[in-house]
């Protein structure tokens, strides 16, 4: 046992470090294609305060952090050789449930769902339904994170329900944000509080600044009823362009585009939308009959919502195709180099063009690696357009990895040079969007410079200070090289 | 196998199909706390996890890491429960993986010493033919009679260890049951471990040895059938030989909760009333439920029973929690299973029933276990003492 082991169990106890390479090699990478490195050490936390010790004895030590919250995102860490894996999922309480202010309290590493659980219980729910990746993950990573959620047309982002947060800054020093900042009887009821945000600082910066420990998040009775519909379009702009006319009219909760990929089973048609809308019995009732109204008056053919209910409560992609999701999920040893933007909704015709090209310019690579389309896929937010290009190499093949890694470059690139902004972000994409931030980014960085002068948390995850690190493929895991 | 000797590089496919999602992870969705995985419960590391065993795996075939003791406590450390595999986004067979890893760590001298020496062949179960050293004597000691023994009949009942040894009551209640139903049985003078424990310890041909033993004596009764009261016998003879050995069964298997309760749905038995009346819990074992996909017959059978209401856990069902007797992981990791038992006697407990049934002897005497170091209240007994207590045939049977 090394002595910053030593130093570490003295903080958390024994039992939560780990210098054991089976230990450390499980925490390298998330679900997606980027590799990492391997830590030196593995160190669990289980309070605030614990966290403030290790980041300080990081600062003493000038070793780098890297944070854990469930890594169930699909873009990569770039988590470096020998550093500190600060693994965050045991500071897991649900601490308060305050119906009063219509907050719920939570420790960093609660999982999203089990909490939405919890609530649920009570009639009650998170006004964020989760994140439209995976829904096991962490209420801090997410909000850490920023990540697109469900419910996008309505809800708004996941940090949109945040109240008020507790961080740890990179000295070990701890910040409340929002009405809570107050020390003499702040309560976590508001956010815009005390002066300038502070909690949009950490909201989607991916842990550079400071260390999310706990989150406040806005609840809201759960809504009576649900409602569904499915429609298929005779071409992407028509889809498009009745996406647009949904968004101006405020009508769903949740509204999906289908522009790529499979098409769904039985049914015909070039892109399709799934509408989701979630409010009282007769408003709901009242959102849908003009959802209808407007799909017919825009030429779409309805068809069974059947799906559209079935992807809603089990939250599988795989039934907004049609199919029961081992038909989807199965048999594939597949990874997912994934590309999102934000972008406007005006411009979804413009960048399906711009995929459907690159499929048939690339028709030849895509056929060497078999590479196969996921999805593209389009979560229409209020106004904008999120689209997640998913593209599927073969795990096992080398050569299709690096490809699917050139595709999610090429994707990022042609979106982020024009109209397109990532959302998240998280190392292998600040390279193709931090530098077209101008002086935005240079700000990022001062602010990084001064709050981490050691370059201690999450350095090059967004390009603050550090060399620029993609974390496409260090020889740490040696999982591709 | 493959070339390299190992068995687990012959599954690199399935081993890069791990996506990492972490959906082995918990049952979030229920609500706060509720736990899939009894080994990441005790491990706490993710090392003790699905999705770290996968990366663990991973690691391995891509030469990144070689076997040691540290992975051998790691996947070693696990119930075989198959949480993980039931809820995997990627729809993978994750035993598949462990089973591999532990016929490398065996192969390489790499299993728990409490195992090794368990089942070894000189003093364990290759010795004695049992995982409890008793006698061949003992086996049958609870008979109320020999009328029965190796005489050829329709129906084996092959009574397990754990049943023989360490929970005799559960192997008479069971015999008693098929006697009242009017089954054409027999039980084996010679019966040996089902081989179970061997599959857990990675050592699948020692397995297939004893089964073809059992079977070599099954086909000499001339029986077509064989019946269990415990999941792991049953699944070896149902499910395993033919993993194994690429040959169907050559019998039918079935658990005594399957044959009672197709009994009582085709009008052959009938139960009692309970009095007084009582609310009971039923815990799914692992490998009944999860494994074999029986879930209904021993509710069916709770529910034919007058007076008796059944109060569902949280977890139930293919989200039933395991009770810490799997994987033979008490050799080695005692306190895995223990922490395990008490969380799911808490659960039990939670549903305000007074007894918790479950239909496996195993898990019947890791619940009793853990009721008493608990000290709870709750009454736990097998549905085959429920149901002893209760059944009454209705008609002969032919």
């Amino acid at each position: 046992m090394s002595s910053l082991t030593e130093r570490l169990a003295a903080i958390v106890g024994p039992g939560y470090v780990s210098d054991k390479l089976a230990d450390r090699i499980c925490y390298t990478r998330d679900a997606g294609p980027s590799v990492g490195e391997v830590p030196g050490v593995v160190v669990r936390p289980q309070t605030t305060e614990h966290v403030s010790q290790i980041i300080r004895l990081a600062n003493e030590v000038k070793m780098p952090i890297f944070v854990w919250g469930r890594a169930t995102t699909f873009i990569g860490h770039g988590i470096r050789k020998g550093c500190i894996l600060m693994a965050l999922d045991l500071m897991n309480a649900i601490e308060k449930i305050d119906l009063v202010n219509q907050a719920v309290t939570v420790q960093t590493g609660a999982i999203w769902h089990a909490v939405d659980a919890e609530l649920g219980k009570q009639g009650w729910e998170l006004v964020v339904p989760g994140p439209g990746g995976l829904f096991v993950c962490s209420v801090g990573g997410t909000v850490a994170y920023n990540a697109v959620p469900h419910g996008l047309a309505e809800y708004g982002m996941t940090g949109d329900g945040v109240i008020t947060l507790e961080v740890v800054l990179p000295d070990g020093s701890i910040v409340s944000t929002g009405s809570s900042a107050n020390e003499v009887g702040g309560v976590a009821m508001e956010r815009y509080a005390n002066g300038p945000d502070l909690a949009g600082l950490f909201i989607g910066s991916c842990g550079v600044y400071g260390v999310i420990t706990k989150v406040t998040y806005r609840i809201r009775l759960k809504p009576d009823a649900e409602r569904f519909a499915f429609y298929s379009f005779g071409s992407a702009e028509q889809a498009a362009n009745t996406a647009m006319a949904l968004q101006r009219k405020h009508v769903a909760t949740h509204l999906v585009g289908l522009y790529g990929g499979p098409k769904p089973t039985g049914v015909t048609g070039e892109a399709f939308l799934h509408i989701i809308i979630r409010d009282s019995t007769v408003n709901a009732d009242a959102r849908l009959a003009e959802a209808h109204t407007i799909c017919s008056a825009l030429g779409g053919i309805r068809l069974n919502e059947e799906a559209t209910r079935l992807y809603w409560v089990g939250h599988m992609y795989s039934w907004l195709r049609n199919t029961p999701p081992d038909t989807y999920y199965g048999d594939r040893p597949y990874s997912c180099p994934e590309a999102t933007a934000f972008l406007p909704s005006d411009k979804v015709k413009e960048t399906i063009d711009f995929l459907r090209n690159y499929e048939v310019e690339h028709a030849e690579e895509f056929a060497r690696h078999g590479i196969r389309i996921k999805c593209y896929d389009i979560y229409y937010s209020r106004n904008a357009a999120f689209i997640w290009i998913d593209t599927l190499y073969p795990e096992l093949d080398s050569e299709a990895w690096k490809y699917g890694l050139k595709m999610r470059a090429d994707y990022s690139e042609w979106l982020y040079s024009r109209f397109g902004s990532p959302g998240g972000i998280m190392a292998p994409l600040a390279q193709h969007i931090m530098p077209k931030l101008g002086a935005g980014f240079d700000l990022m960085k001062a602010l990084k410079r001064q709050l981490d002068p050691n370059g201690i948390l999450n350095p090059g995850v967004l390009m603050l200070g550090d060399e620029p690190d993609n974390g496409n493929g260090h020889n740490g895991s040696g999982n591709h090289e | 196998m493959s070339e390299s000797g190992r068995a687990i590089d012959a599954l690199k496919n399935i081993v890069y199909q791990c996506n990492r999602c972490a959906h082995c992870f918990d049952l979030s969705w229920l609500g706060d706390g509720y736990n899939k995985c009894p080994a990441l419960r005790y491990g706490i590391f993710d090392s003790y996890s699905a999705r770290g065993r996968f990366f663990i795996a991973r690691a391995v075939v891509d030469g990144q890491i070689e076997y040691d003791a540290d992975i051998a406590e790691r996947i070693f450390a696990c119930t075989e429960c198959r949480a993980c595999a039931e809820h995997c986004f990627k729809y993978i067979t994750t035993t598949d993986i462990y089973e591999a890893l532990k016929i490398d760590l065996a192969e390489q001298g790499l299993m728990p010493a409490a195992l090794a020496a368990g089942l070894s062949d000189e003093g364990g179960l290759g010795e004695h033919h049992n995982v409890y050293q008793g006698s061949p004597e003992e086996r049958l000691a609870w008979l109320p009679d020999m009328s029965r023994v190796d005489k050829p009949a329709e129906t084996v009942f092959f009574v397990g260890c754990t049943s023989a040894y360490a929970r005799q009551n559960m192997a008479l209640d069971t015999y008693t049951l098929l006697d009242q139903a009017g089954v054409d049985f027999t039980v084996l003078s010679d019966e040996w471990c089902c081989g179970h424990p061997y599959l857990s310890a990675g050592q699948p041909d020692k397995a297939v040895a004893f089964m073809e033993h059992t079977l070599a004596l099954v086909e000499k009764m001339g029986a077509r059938r064989m019946v269990f009261n415990c999941p792991g016998c049953q699944r070896a003879f149902r499910d395993d030989y033919q993993k194994h050995t690429g040959k169907p069964g050559p019998v039918e298997a079935l658990h005594v909760v399957e044959l009672l309760a197709a009994y009582v749905k085709e009008g052959r038995i009938g139960m009692e009333r309970y009095r007084p009346k009582v609310t009971v819990t039923y815990h799914d074992p692992c490998v009944l439920g999860r494994w074999m996909g029986i879930y209904d017959a021993p509710r069916d059978l709770l529910k034919a029973i007058p007076g008796v209401q059944l109060a569902e856990m949280a977890r139930n069902r293919r989200d039933a929690y395991c009770c810490g007797a799997g994987g033979m992981i008490r050799y080695d990791f005692s306190d895995m299973a223990n922490l395990a038992g008490a969380d799911r006697i808490a659960e039990a407990e939670a549903t305000g029933a007074e007894i918790l049934v479950s239909a496996c002897p195993a898990c019947v005497m890791q619940l009793q276990q853990s009721r008493q170091k608990t000290r709870s209240k709750i009454k736990v007994m097998d549905l085959t003492e429920l149901v002893a207590s209760q059944m009454r045939p209705l008609r002969t049977i032919d």
